[in-house]
């Protein structure tokens, strides 16, 4: 074979796709196939693989400018389309996320995802790495970007999509070259307020540890003091505001982090998705043999609870090898963002990781029981059309970053 | 891992490639804490925890049971159960605990051939093992007792209870109820409400499906303990955290069965429609479209032969023709023409008229089927004379015509509690613009529109409900067929808002316009056949014309005249003069309803050829 041919192309990127959309077929196929309306999802999966993977290989080939230029008009047909939504969507388990299009479940929330980070990589590709400069106003621009999708997702019911749209920006603003303190100042009372709400003591200790990292950074000790003082209080606001919920309310935010208490609810799912995964054992039950899965203990498994079906009939080497397939995924994505001399090429890459990466954290930690269950898709394995064809996108970008890696965007 | 060489370096001038290579290092760290994170976990669940988990997935386990409610009943209005529900019971195997040498005598239980079992299990080869095969629908109470009482022997034969629809009177009201189907794709994806999952059943037609909401009740939950097989053993935590599902409400309806199903025998073979109501109330005693069909056929698995055949059927069962059929209303439209002309103050009652046997319109000449002198208007809906009515229209003009006939309910829905109603057709000064062009017509049109013909189009209910106000001196009532939801597992009564609208037409020309119904049956008007001396009728009878074959036969009316306590309105199709088909039927169902007595409709008297 000509080397050449796959000389600038992403071959371990694109194989690991492929192994994650095959198992994901091979999972869908397993929780649905008893079922007389499911029975056909692994085909419509199929073939949506295999036009997304056509579409993967087109964008790696496109000029990184074309991409970049798209940007700003991608994300504001995102947002045409979350307005829309928002007037003439249906309400699917409770997420008023979706619009049908001639028969077909389109969710608009998932493209914006795509489009927010594009648009956020666009806003800052001018600036200078060594010295970026970015000023306050930037970060306000920036974080509206950001905050405008998320918002208009938030008023769709759509939680978990929500959070996943702000998780890609901190990283996104960290390789953009904004000062690790002013992070640091900026997650640190939202992870202080999530410990806080856990356990106090968990927070005592943050505090302390704080202390000692602020003591460390050297930074003028007014900033320091301040930063303190600013995690201090949100940290002990959080009990004083919790307090003035009505109780339905205290409920649903407890169920999240503590699913036995809603035992109907997300708490069984959970509660469900752990045996599944524990009696599959080193080895698995096999394909199509684990009864926590033909029995359809688990609700609607092959959307957002796909994973439990795989630990349990492919056991933990089936379980293992999907995270191996996504730490590929990501680190093949933070290496393109490093080899790229095209900033927005490379801020992209690293806003795709940090997706890839959240979702797939979060997803397999809420059925293992470790994450907060909110309905997040595991990337390219899940069931669903929108959520597949974004994320190929994004891997259609990384492939065209490595590509085109050498070439600077003027 | 990440480095480059001198020469890299230095064409790359501008990219910070080692503060870059800090903050992917510090990415990769982050990614490595995060995955042996999971791999701990999974390690700890499938490793550590494998016995446990795997022992709690095999005996006992807790499995989650959407249980829907059975179906809200309907009621006649004399508590008459209508529409009811019955458990149905399904045989049905799981092949992964099922012994093959079973097979015969399973076979022998249900009442199949053996082979029919060995087809499926040999289809469901390859798929989940798990899942209970459906063998046998309707199985009877002594199958259910042999495989309870051989459980132990039996392994894998189980049986299922399904809730379905049990009509338990002679008479169909396939019209009225509608049916139940499990919900389509296309109702999921357009449903608005997290309510239906696939398999659901849900209301497509009739009141099943106008009162969906209240007739389905709430989804409730039930967790139990299941072994491997899916079998359950015990309730999970005494079933505390059990939802009960909530029963569907009860619809009590104003329908009456007995002259329901009167109504239906009466219709026999014939295409048409009946409705009658109470005018003092609006509410409907019956309603019958034929030809009609049997809900049975949806009930259960629906026979997909029979269904469609009645999709297909060219006479159309499944169409209501009370609420869905548009056909001008012939001679019955006469009251309202006469209503109009003097509230609106172009005639008085006295005012007479010349009605020779024929009307020319420009170079167009209009039949009557006879000739009556200057008559008044009394007279004229009496004899149901023609020209009377064309110089009606005429002097009315378009604009009263559709103002006053609007009132009465036409060209709008009359709001009945049944789905696809139609609005009609009410001509208007803007609609005959829109067809014809402004100015490109003549008002020529109102000859024909004044004897109920032309572009006018009417249902059978927006008749009836015309006939009810009349008869009740203009105060117009929606007809509506319930009275009352009463849902008994809450308690809570749902009231039924009923639209009531006085229409503002002087007393004195409704008494005109009575006194002309009343002639047409006790007079020597058009419907004298059905005269009975006893119960007195008021009414009219019409013909509209049908340019596609046999001409449709209408009769209105109400009984008894002076204190009225029923309005009908029956339509036959290509069923030719008014009084030879509707006419009888009608006065059948209203002597029916006030003495309880049947009547020989097409007895050899009734049968008098008059014009109409």
């Amino acid at each position: 074979m000509d080397r050449k041919l796959f000389d600038k192309f992403d071959i371990i990127l694109f194989l690991a796709v492929i192994g994650l959309l095959v198992i994901g077929i091979f999972a869908i196929y397993s929780a649905t196939q008893s079922s007389v309306n499911n029975a056909g999802f692994y085909l419509k999966q199929m073939t949506f693989a295999i036009i997304g993977l056509v579409m993967v290989i087109a964008v790696s080939y496109l000029p990184p400018r074309y991409i970049s230029s798209l940007s700003y008009y991608a994300y504001g047909l995102g947002l045409v389309l979350l307005l829309m939504v928002l007037v003439f969507g249906r309400t699917i388990n409770g997420n008023k996320s979706w619009f049908f299009i001639a028969g077909f479940g389109i969710q608009p929330s998932e493209f914006a995802k795509v489009a927010t980070v594009m648009a956020v990589a666009n806003f800052f590709y001018k600036g200078d790495e060594e010295n970026p400069k970015i000023s306050p106003l930037q970060l306000l621009i920036a974080a509206g970007l950001v905050a405008v999708p998320a918002v208009l997702i938030k008023l769709e019911h759509d939680t978990g999509t929500t959070l996943v749209m702000l998780s890609f920006i901190v990283p996104m603003l960290f390789f953009a070259g904004v000062s690790p303190f002013i992070l640091f100042a900026v997650i640190t009372p939202v992870a202080g307020i999530i410990l806080a709400f856990i356990n106090i003591y968990y927070f005592y200790a943050f505090l302390v540890l704080l202390l000692v990292i602020l003591y460390f950074m050297k930074k003028h000790w007014l900033i320091s003091a301040g930063v303190f003082v600013l995690n201090v209080l949100s940290g002990f606001s959080v009990n004083f505001f919790y307090s003035k919920l009505m109780p339905y309310q205290q409920n649903r935010i407890m169920a999240v982090f503590d699913p036995s208490s809603d035992p109907l609810g997300s708490g069984y799912n959970v509660i469900q998705s752990k045996v599944a995964i524990g009696s599959g054992g080193l080895f698995g039950k096999g394909f199509l043999q684990g009864s926590q899965t033909q029995l359809k203990f688990i609700p609607e498994q092959w959307t957002d609870f796909i994973y439990c079906m795989i630990g349990e009939e492919f056991g933990l080497i089936g379980a293992g090898v999907v995270i191996i397939l996504f730490v590929v995924i990501i680190y093949r994505l933070l290496n393109n963002a490093y080899l790229s001399r095209n900033r927005y090429m490379m801020l992209t890459c690293v806003g795709f990781a940090s997706l890839f990466f959240f979702h797939m954290f979060i997803n397999v930690g809420m059925t293992i029981g470790i994450t907060p269950v909110i309905g997040i898709p595991l990337p390219l394995v899940s069931n669903g059309v929108s959520s597949l064809l974004s994320f190929l996108l994004m891997i259609g970008i990384g492939m065209n970053t490595y590509r085109h890696k050498d070439i600077f965007l003027s | 891992m990440f480095t480059l060489s001198s020469r890299e370096r230095e064409e790359s001038k501008g990219v910070s490639w080692v503060k870059r290579e800090v903050k992917i290092y510090i990415s990769l760290g982050i990614l490595v804490v995060a995955v042996i994170t999971l791999f701990a976990r999974l390690v700890q669940l499938q490793v550590v925890q494998q016995e446990q988990f795997g022992k709690e997935s095999e005996k006992n386990s807790i499995k989650k049971i959407i249980e829907t409610p059975a179906r809200g009943l309907v009621i006649d209005r004399n508590g008459k159960v209508l529409v009811d529900n019955r458990p149905s019971y399904t045989m049905t195997i799981t092949p992964f605990q099922f012994d093959k040498n079973l097979i015969d005598e399973i076979a022998n239980l249900a009442g199949i051939d053996p082979e029919d079992i060995r087809d499926d299990l040999a289809d469901a080869k390859g798929t989940n093992r798990f899942n209970p095969i459906k063998i046998k629908r309707d199985i009877d109470f002594k199958t259910i007792s042999y495989i309870e009482e051989n459980r132990d022997r039996l392994k894998g034969v189980s049986y299922q209870v399904e809730s379905q629809r049990f009509y338990p009177n002679k008479f169909k009201g396939s019209h009225i109820f509608g049916y139940d189907a499990e919900i389509t794709d296309k109702m999921l994806q357009e449903s608005t409400e997290n309510y239906y999952r696939q398999g659901d059943l849900v209301g497509i037609t009739g009141l099943e499906r106008f009162y969906e909401k209240q007739l389905r009740g709430e989804k409730g939950s039930r967790l139990i303990l299941v072994d491997v097989n899916g079998r359950e053993v015990g309730s999970y935590n005494d079933g505390k955290n059990d939802q009960k599902p909530v029963n569907g409400a009860d619809l009590f309806t104003s329908i009456d069965a007995d002259l329901q199903e009167y109504a239906e025998k009466l219709m026999g073979g014939r295409r048409g429609a009946v409705i009658a109501v109470d005018p003092r109330t609006g509410e409907v005693l019956c309603l019958v479209s034929k030809p009609d069909y049997d809900l049975n056929a949806f009930v259960g698995t629906p026979d997909a032969k029979e269904i469609n055949r009645l999709f297909n059927h060219p006479e159309k069962p499944l169409f209501n023709r009370v609420i869905q059929t548009r056909y001008p209303p012939g001679s019955t439209w006469k009251m309202m023409m006469a209503l109009a002309a003097m509230a609106s103050g172009k005639i008085t009652p006295t005012t007479t008229i010349s009605c020779p046997g024929s009307f020319t319109y420009g170079n167009r000449t209009f039949e009557d089927h006879g000739g009556y002198g200057a008559i008044p208007v009394v007279r004229a809906i009496e004899v149901s004379s023609n020209v009377f009515f064309y110089k009606l229209g005429l002097m009315l003009g378009i604009k009263d015509y559709h103002d006053y006939s609007s009132m009465f309910g036409f060209g709008s829905r009359t709001g009945i509690d049944l789905p696809g109603e139609t609005r009609g057709l009410l001509p208007s000064q803007e609609y005959f613009d829109k067809v014809y062009g402004v100015n490109k017509w003549s008002q020529g049109l109102l000859v024909s529109l004044g004897i109920g013909q032309g572009e006018l189009g009417v249902s059978p209910v927006q008749m009836v409900g015309y006939t009810a106000a009349i008869c009740m001196d203009g105060m117009y009532i929606q007809p509506h067929i319930v009275r009352k939801i009463y849902n008994s597992t809450t308690g809570i009564e749902t009231p039924v808002e009923v639209k009531k609208n006085q229409i503002d037409i002087d007393k004195k020309f409704f008494e005109t316009v009575k006194k002309g119904m009343y002639l047409v049956v006790n007079g020597t008007g058009t419907a004298k056949n059905i005269k009975n001396s006893e119960y007195v009728m008021a009414g009219k009878t019409g013909t509209a014309q049908n340019p596609n074959g046999n001409n449709h036969s209408w009769f209105v009316g109400y009984a008894p005249y002076g204190d009225p306590k029923i309005a009908v309105c029956v339509l036959g199709e290509n069923a030719g003069w008014g009084n030879q088909f509707a006419a009888p039927i009608a006065a059948a169902i209203m002597v029916r309803f006030l003495s309880g007595n049947s009547v020989d409709v097409f007895n050899e008297n009734s049968k008098v050829e008059v014009h109409d």
